[in-house]
């Protein structure tokens, strides 16, 4: 109950402090907060583009919240998001099913690419899934504008994709999918024996490494698992939301996911909540550009903020 | 000189000091002796002035040194370097500025260690102690304490430490050696203080006691002989020196050998998940994990192995270092594995967690268990083993029967047989 | 190919000195046994304020200055964090990154001064200062100064330094500050002297690449002036190609940095031994 109440308040934190960071710049702070308030529950349409934006957040920090539960870095999340788009896109052609699939798989290649590195060179996963992000977006950008161009030839973006997920009140049925893969997170890590190993290995390597778990294989496991979700992530977005790939396309969810994550306290129920707590802030702060000329960037600017909280309040509860 | 007066000391739960009033004078080695747990680290630590009392009071004439049973010296630095960090203020130097000031100080102390500019992770764990040692009296201090120094001494090092110890003495500053090993405490000391359960028991001359009187007042009770060895020729027990490849050896078995148990040196850093439950450190080598059976299966080993826990859930880290080593081996041994690897299984415990330990491994080994006992407690391994082989450097010598190895043992933990 | 090698030494000298600046400044801090993620971050910050306080008063003198006070403040917040507060290095320094980066963005589009011209920079003492002199400073203070010896106690066994009643943060403090005042100068030149103003995320991975370089030159000077100097000459030859317009898709040039920075760390990686408490809190 208390944890629930800290992530509470790191949340409100953020808001009052991005509102009295809007005022230092001569805005009034409660318009500010009408307008985040309107543009991310203010009316069904609203309601409708935060669910949409929870979808991606939620996945990306599943990603990151069994990585980090298994003690693997990976701060990858935008790199996997963007080839499980790539992969989404190319397999668009055999159906919605094989589409997702794809992503799913790229997604966990392309992490595993950081589990490898570790493995065998011993390279640490965090700096290596960091770069793989920078090499993702270039590959992006060079599919977009070779290889995959979209046939009119007019801007850099792809032709729209073969299938889109279908729609239920304004929101695509990738929401239903996101949620399936919360509870099912959640039962791999609680309820399995496999979950067990890989919660072990993130506690206490070295205790699980002479209980007779691989370790190796823990970390090998939770990296392409979580780089399975970040893909998917990027899969839904493309079939649900944008049909269509640019140079822009991952805009920050593989990092926001470890915000989502960090609010969640990692576990992957409480990330359903704290996906909606951070699409709401996205789409918020994409209406205050809109309407009063802010950067949207304030919504990383509170996602960071949330998170320095939630450090502060761990800080004080471990002092106790 | 120090002078405590009605000391006390609560940690988490235990009182660890309790009312402990103790002079030691100038040119005096007094030994503090009791089985761990019984409050000689603490009390030591509060003399030194590392940690505060609760309630009582402490003088002190001078500056103490207390040289801690763990090392504190950094690894990847040399020896000449290592000294140079207790230097105060800022200032430029060289390295060989930094070595021919080692080599002065090394001299000062009248302790042999040559060439200071190795670096400490090549040192032998005896002349890591030394370096230790040198840091200490280096300081000049009026009181010198040695936490449980001799544990990790050959038989020569620790006549050579005790010609240090009675030089430092003889020059007017006092020295505490805290120690369980009683011929050791009775050969060096004037003074030897017994402790037990944070509480001064017992306090005499050397020339007025013996080891039998201290150990009964040590313990509370009259030693249990060795009981009868029935274990059918299958425990092996590895004694050595620490450091001298003990650790190595026994991650190389749990790497080879996935199927045996294995019960590592250090619990808390390699044997539990503090951070998980009981229920689910038990369940980290099965196959299946369901929370019900994982309770159900914990509440019969809390109760099998006498663990003393509020429940099932209980965080493992939350437990006693005995109870923890309990949900070890009850993870460990409930398999009934056919061999079993125990490095050092009952350091940290107190006597009758030890006791529980080792029936445990009896009985397994009567079951028909291989076991292979790693460890630094020879008194352990002539109570358990029907073959006893020595680790030196790394190298394992010829299998011993215990009557060979109580003649052995001691040159060959040496390395000068 | 040979000339254009010859000719994408002097730009591979001068582009690389912002990355130059932080692999000194992040192998100090790391030899003290902190990783700090967010250097990102901290370069970014400085490159704002130092284009704002150029911008606004039209002297570089005090836009260099600018970045420095700038990379000190966002310092300061992350070793209240992973110091004082001994929380977990790399959340704290990827909270940092964030914050600079959506704050970054934020602030500049609310100030006007960022549309000034920015003033001209005339004599470069920095390439000097970051290829010459920082590195035998660096390699003083480390190797020849009783803070040295006792910093690189911190990153290897801090509790040993403890135990001498020396202050494990303060060492550690001190180094952080120091690695301000080095990624300062580098945000600062990166805005003011490689391109002309400040823009939004212009870093580009410049803090992550510093710490792999530090990774690859072994937490050694001479080390990272190695990895710098390869590291500058790929992204230089880089240039090179585009410029030439060999038919080499621009895009798949701009990935050519970080593939070779994931090569350089799979290639020395697994052979090092990093500072013993590295990341611990």
């Amino acid at each position: 109950m208390r944890r629930f109440a800290v992530a509470v308040i790191a949340a409100a934190a953020a808001i009052v402090l991005l509102a009295f960071s809007g005022a230092l710049f001569g805005h009034s702070p409660w318009s500010l907060l009408s307008i985040v308030a309107s543009g991310s529950v203010g009316s069904r349409f609203a309601l409708a583009s935060t669910l949409l934006k929870s979808v991606p957040l939620l996945l990306t920090g599943l990603s990151v919240a069994i990585a980090f539960r298994a003690g693997v870095w990976n701060i990858g999340g935008e790199g996997q998001f963007i080839v499980g788009g790539l992969a989404a896109l190319v397999a668009s052609r055999f159906g919605i099913v094989a589409s997702l699939a794809a992503a799913m798989l790229a997604g966990a290649a392309w992490a595993s690419i950081a589990s490898a590195m570790r493995l065998w060179r011993n390279a640490p996963e965090v700096l290596t899934t960091i770069l793989l992000n920078f090499t993702a977006i270039h590959l992006l950008g060079w599919s977009v504008n070779g290889p995959l161009r979209e046939h009119a030839g007019q801007y850099p973006q792809t032709d729209l994709a073969h299938v889109a997920l279908p729609e239920i009140g304004g929101v695509h049925f990738g929401i239903v999918i996101a949620l399936a893969a919360s509870v099912f997170a959640w039962w791999l890590l609680y309820r399995t024996a496999a979950g067990l190993r890989l919660r072990a290995t993130g506690l206490n390597p070295n205790a699980a490494r002479w209980a007779g778990i691989r370790v190796g294989a823990q970390l090998a496991r939770a990296m392409a698992i979580s780089g399975a979700a970040a893909g998917l992530a990027g899969g839904i977005e493309l079939l649900g939301v944008t049909h269509r790939l640019f140079e822009r396309f991952a805009a920050g969810y593989g990092y926001s996911g470890i915000a989502v994550a960090l609010l969640a306290q990692l576990h992957p129920l409480a990330t359903i909540a704290s996906s909606l707590f951070f699409g709401a802030l996205v789409t918020g702060a994409g209406e205050l550009q809109r309407a009063a000329g802010i950067s949207a960037g304030v919504a990383t600017f509170g996602q960071a903020v949330v998170i320095l909280t939630l450090i502060v309040f761990e800080h004080v509860r471990a002092d106790r | 000189m120090i002078h405590l007066s009605h000391i006390t000391k609560t940690l988490g739960a235990t009182r660890a000091v309790d009312d402990v009033s103790l002079d030691v004078r100038n040119g005096e080695i007094v030994a503090l002796a009791g089985e761990n747990g019984a409050g000689k680290t603490t009390l030591m630590r509060i003399a030194a002035g590392e940690i505060d009392a609760d309630g009582g009071s402490v003088n002190r004439e001078g500056r103490a040194e207390l040289v801690h049973q763990h090392f504190l010296l950094v690894d990847a630095l040399s020896i000449a370097e290592n000294l140079a960090l207790t230097h105060r203020g800022f200032r430029f130097t060289t390295r060989r500025i930094i070595e021919r000031e080692a080599s002065a100080i090394i001299e000062s102390t009248g302790i042999e260690l040559r060439d200071g500019s190795r670096l400490v992770a090549e040192l032998s764990v005896g002349e890591r102690s030394k370096l230790e040692l040198i840091k200490a009296i280096a300081r000049k201090p009026s009181t010198l304490i040695l936490d449980e120094p001799t544990s990790v001494l050959t038989p020569n090092e620790t006549t050579e430490l005790f010609r240090v110890m009675r030089r430092i003495a003889a020059e007017g500053a006092a020295v505490v050696f805290i120690s369980h090993k009683l011929p050791e405490v009775l050969e060096v000391a004037d003074r030897i203080v017994v402790m037990r359960g944070g509480r001064v028991i017992a306090e005499s001359a050397a020339r007025d006691t013996n080891v039998r009187d201290l150990a009964n007042a040590m313990v509370g009770r009259i030693t249990e002989q060795p009981s009868d060895r029935a274990t059918a020729g299958r425990i092996t027990a590895i004694v050595g020196v620490a450091g001298n490849g003990q650790a190595e050896l026994a991650a190389k078995l749990r790497d080879e050998e996935r199927d045996a148990g294995h019960i590592p040196e250090d619990r808390t850093r390699d044997g539990i998940v503090a951070e998980m439950t009981i229920a689910e450190n038990l369940a980290l080598k099965a196959k299946r994990w369901n929370a019900r059976e994982a309770a159900r299966h914990a509440e019969r080993m809390i109760a099998l192995y006498s663990i003393r826990a509020s429940g099932p859930l209980q965080r493992a880290g939350d437990l006693s270092g005995g109870n923890q080593q309990k949900v070890i081996l009850a993870r460990e041994l409930d398999r009934k594995p056919k061999r079993i690897v125990a490095a050092e299984p009952t350091r940290g415990l107190d006597i009758e967690a030890t006791r529980f330990v080792h029936e445990q491994l009896r009985s397994a080994a009567v079951e028909g268990a291989s076991i292979l006992l790693i460890t630094s407690d020879l008194d352990e391994a002539f109570a358990l083993a029907d073959t006893i082989q020595v680790i030196y450097r790394g190298r394992l010598s010829d299998p011993l029967t215990p009557s060979e190895a109580a003649t052995r043992v001691a040159s060959l933990m040496a390395g000068v047989a | 190919m040979y000339e254009l090698i010859a000719n994408s030494i002097p730009i591979a000298i001068v582009a690389s000195i912002p990355l130059l600046l932080a692999v000194e400044g992040e192998l100090l801090v790391q030899r003290g046994g902190i990783i700090n993620l967010g250097i990102e971050g901290m370069m970014l910050t400085a490159a704002m304020t130092a284009a704002f306080a150029a911008q606004t008063t039209g002297s570089v003198t005090i836009g260099f200055l600018g970045g420095i006070a700038g990379a000190m403040v966002i310092t300061a917040i992350f070793g209240v964090f992973a110091i004082a507060l001994r929380a977990d290095q790399i959340v704290t320094g990827t909270a940092i990154n964030l914050l600079a980066l959506g704050g970054t963005s934020f602030v500049y589009r609310e100030v006007a001064a960022f549309q000034r011209p920015i003033p001209q920079l005339h004599t470069d003492i920095v390439s000097a200062l970051s290829w010459i002199v920082a590195p035998l400073i660096l390699g003083a203070i480390l190797w020849n100064t009783s803070f040295g010896l006792r910093l690189r106690a911190c990153g290897e066994n801090p509790e040993a330094l403890a135990a001498t009643g020396r202050s494990v943060r303060m060492h550690r403090w001190a180094a952080l500050m120091i690695e301000a005042l080095l990624v300062g100068i580098g945000g600062a030149y990166l805005s003011l002297a490689l391109s002309s103003g400040f823009a939004e995320n212009m870093t580009a991975g410049r803090g992550f690449i510093a710490l792999s370089i530090v990774i690859f030159g072994r937490w050694k000077i001479k080390g990272a002036l190695l990895g710098t100097a390869i590291f500058g000459l790929a992204a230089a030859l880089q240039y090179a190609l585009q410029a030439a317009n060999r038919g080499i898709p621009f895009h798949i040039l701009l990935a050519v940095p970080y593939v070779v920075t994931l090569l350089i760390l799979c290639g020395v990686a697994g052979r090092v031994r990093s500072p013993e408490s590295l990341g611990r809190p």
